[in-house]
């Protein structure tokens, strides 16, 4: 497809990740922010799903290459492979069932378990234009959210609302992460390449992908 | 005996270009070989009388994969005479439309599938079904289920059996498909304990009443049998079973609700669609009562699907009434075959999942060691999906309908001709994973172009174990 031809020219490619339960929208706010489609019926996602899009961040065009999992408890330990390189996360609960919010907190922690510490999380209230259904309040979710030092943002992939947004703020304050990095190794300015991929992780499965350095060893 | 693994005729254009038609009538035109399928001049190489069988291919020294099999006259029946419309068998095994003549052919076609033998010859009907079953006049749906051993082979017995089935299917739905809110659930919520259950709550009713006798109006908190209130967190609470109960039938909700949402006959406002929902949902939530180590997994909709629509779509009336019980036997056969896959606690074991891909990565490196060696895509990206939904979410629903006749007829039974067609999926598009790298393979195969599946299954007989 030709909108994924210009892809391969970029200077970073970073791993982010779809977490959060069953039905909260994490395939429809992937497919809005690659396609720019919404589809009210999807089928439920089984194993993990892939997309791309390559966007302009400060100087830099940066390729995000976003998994997209299933929600399913049963399906965590299957996924476990696909945190693997992941530099950040897009934890999604459902701001019209509660118990989707109250889920997060176990994300969270399988999350970080299975990433480096650096990793850029941002906190999804999504299907924000549900508002007469609301069962989180901004407030509470936005507390918990500065409580565990992540990002947070009300989206709707129906709407298009904020989706570019969240997925853009993450990809920039990966970027930032990668950019401090390069300063902290001030010891040796050699010591990273420009136009690299940053891996937070061991030996990822994005490294399949040409281009592929570490700037965390 | 051939050495080298990968003859010539896999790097040809018809492996890789993408086949535009999706429900071609499978004539060898369409196919343009290496390797010539089996003739077709006599117009049935797809029926499903003349397909070389597994001991044909075995014995007709067809050791090089170069030479195309030829088709062997069908295995001799008494009732098996060859008939003069054996078109109907080719054109009906393509689309689901394509029901012209089918009436005057039910009969032919039913002798062509054994179905009007009294006894039926199952390997023979295997053998018969490899390539595909009709879809007109219901003859899967019959066939399929004497397949999955929901139908004795003796005819005699059929009708005994499908009302002991049946009856057993009502049960199940009186006891475990009570109101959520209703006691009666809590009691029912697994079948193995539910006698100690019911012991327990009527130890707990009892004193319920007994408090209210006595006018107090509240329970005695210390009378509550330990660890059966709403709050407990105690696994073996009933309380904790019914919540988790709730939870799983949400997500059964959910799923059935998405399942082929774009297929009238299961998604939309339309009276039967939602009728075909809620049996849908009935026979996933007793499954899942009946079957606590399991329960519900999401994708058990996907393969309650096609069951469910072969049998809701049969002509005759007694089946098509009573199609959701005969899915529920169906589905639980189909899943116990493929039941290690479902379950998270098999995950690292010989038989779970991740045992299965790296069974499917081995059969590629067999038959393709260079594309073996090529495709750096983790096979569990891809074929995860492919393995526990049996195929249904990468082709159209008609078309994976084809894929199942030959997964539920293949003497190798349904996992190894899964991982058989799983391979043969790769090595048709073999020409662009060599050209592509990590992130276009990994699209197409998410994303799996739409293929000639008589041509798929045929390159996945192909690669049967030498």
């Amino acid at each position: 497809m030709a909108a994924y031809r210009a892809d391969d020219d970029y200077d970073y490619l970073f791993k982010l990740v779809l977490i959060g339960d069953s039905g909260v929208g994490k395939s429809n706010l992937l497919s809005r922010f690659a396609k720019n489609e919404f589809n009210l019926e999807s089928k439920s996602t089984i194993g993990v799903e892939f997309a791309t899009r390559s966007i302009r961040v400060d100087d830099k065009i940066v390729k995000a290459q976003i998994w997209d999992t299933a929600g399913q408890e049963r399906y965590r330990a299957i996924t476990s492979a696909y945190y693997r390189g992941a530099v950040g996360a897009l934890l999604v609960y459902d701001t019209s069932r509660h118990v989707t919010f109250e889920n997060v907190e176990r994300w969270l922690k399988e999350l970080r378990a299975h990433t480096d510490s650096n990793i850029v999380i941002m906190l999804v209230g999504n299907k924000a234009d549900l508002r007469h259904l609301r069962a989180v309040p901004t407030e509470e979710a936005k507390a918990f959210a500065e409580k565990e030092n992540t990002y947070f943002m009300e989206t709707s992939a129906l709407e298009a609302l904020n989706v570019e947004t969240a997925f853009t703020e993450v990809l920039t304050q990966i970027h930032h992460v990668v950019s401090r990095k390069a300063l902290d190794a001030g010891d040796d300015p050699l010591g990273l390449p420009k136009g690299q991929t940053i891996n937070v992780g061991s030996k990822d499965d994005v490294s399949a992908v040409k281009k592929v350095g570490c700037c965390s060893a | 005996m051939v050495k080298k693994r990968l003859p010539d005729w896999l790097n040809s254009p018809m492996w890789s270009s993408p086949t535009v038609t999706t429900s071609p009538p499978p004539k060898s035109r369409s196919l343009s070989p290496p390797p010539p399928p089996p003739s077709s001049s006599n117009d049935d190489r797809y029926g499903i009388g003349s397909y070389p069988s597994k001991s044909s291919s075995v014995t007709s020294s067809d050791s090089s994969l170069n030479e195309p099999h030829v088709p062997l006259p069908p295995p001799t029946s008494i009732k098996q005479e060859p008939t003069p419309k054996t078109r109907i068998r080719d054109s009906s095994t393509r689309s689901v439309n394509s029901d012209n003549d089918v009436s005057s052919s039910i009969e032919d076609v039913s002798r062509q599938a054994q179905l009007l033998e009294e006894i039926i010859n199952i390997g023979e009907l295997r053998q018969l079904c490899l390539l595909g079953i009709p879809d007109a006049a219901g003859i899967r749906s019959t066939v399929w289920k004497l397949l999955l051993a929901y139908l004795p082979t003796d005819k005699g017995l059929w009708s005994s059996e499908l009302a002991k089935k049946r009856a057993q299917y009502k049960q199940f739905k009186e006891n475990l498909l009570m109101n959520p809110t209703s006691f009666s659930m809590i009691l029912n919520v697994s079948v193995a304990s539910q006698s100690e259950i019911t012991r327990t709550f009527e130890v707990s009713a009892s004193l319920k009443n007994g408090d209210l006798s006595e006018g107090k109006g509240l329970l005695e908190r210390s009378k509550i049998p330990h660890g059966e209130h709403p709050l407990s967190l105690g696994k073996t609470s009933i309380w904790n079973q019914f919540f988790q109960d709730s939870e799983i039938i949400e997500q059964i909700d959910r799923d059935v609700k998405r399942t082929h949402p774009d297929i009238p006959f299961f998604s939309g406002d339309s009276a039967s669609s939602k009728a075909n929902q809620e049996s849908l949902k009935n026979i996933l939530i007793i499954f899942a009562k009946l079957n606590p180590g399991i329960r519900y997994v999401q994708g058990m909709n996907e393969l309650l699907a096609p069951l469910f629509y072969v049998f809701r779509n049969d002509p005759n009336e007694d089946s098509l009434v009573n199609a959701e019980a005969d899915t529920f036997f169906c589905f639980v056969e189909l899943i116990s075959g493929f039941r290690d896959n479902f379950c998270q606690q098999l995950d690292n074991s010989i038989v779970g999942i991740r045992s299965t891909i790296s069974r499917l990565s081995q059969l590629l490196k067999q038959h393709d060691e260079e594309l073996w060696r090529h495709l750096e895509v983790n096979p569990q990206f891809y074929a995860f999906r492919w393995i526990t939904l049996l195929l249904t979410q990468e082709f159209n629903f008609s078309d994976s309908l084809h894929i199942w006749d030959a997964l539920l007829s293949d003497p190798e039974g349904p996992q190894e001709t899964l991982l058989r067609v799983c391979c043969a999926m790769l090595i048709l598009v073999r020409r662009r994973l060599l050209a592509g790298d990590f992130t276009a393979n990994l699209k197409l195969l998410q994303s799996y172009p739409s293929t000639n599946v008589s041509q798929l299954l045929y390159l996945s007989n192909k690669l049967r174990s030498c």
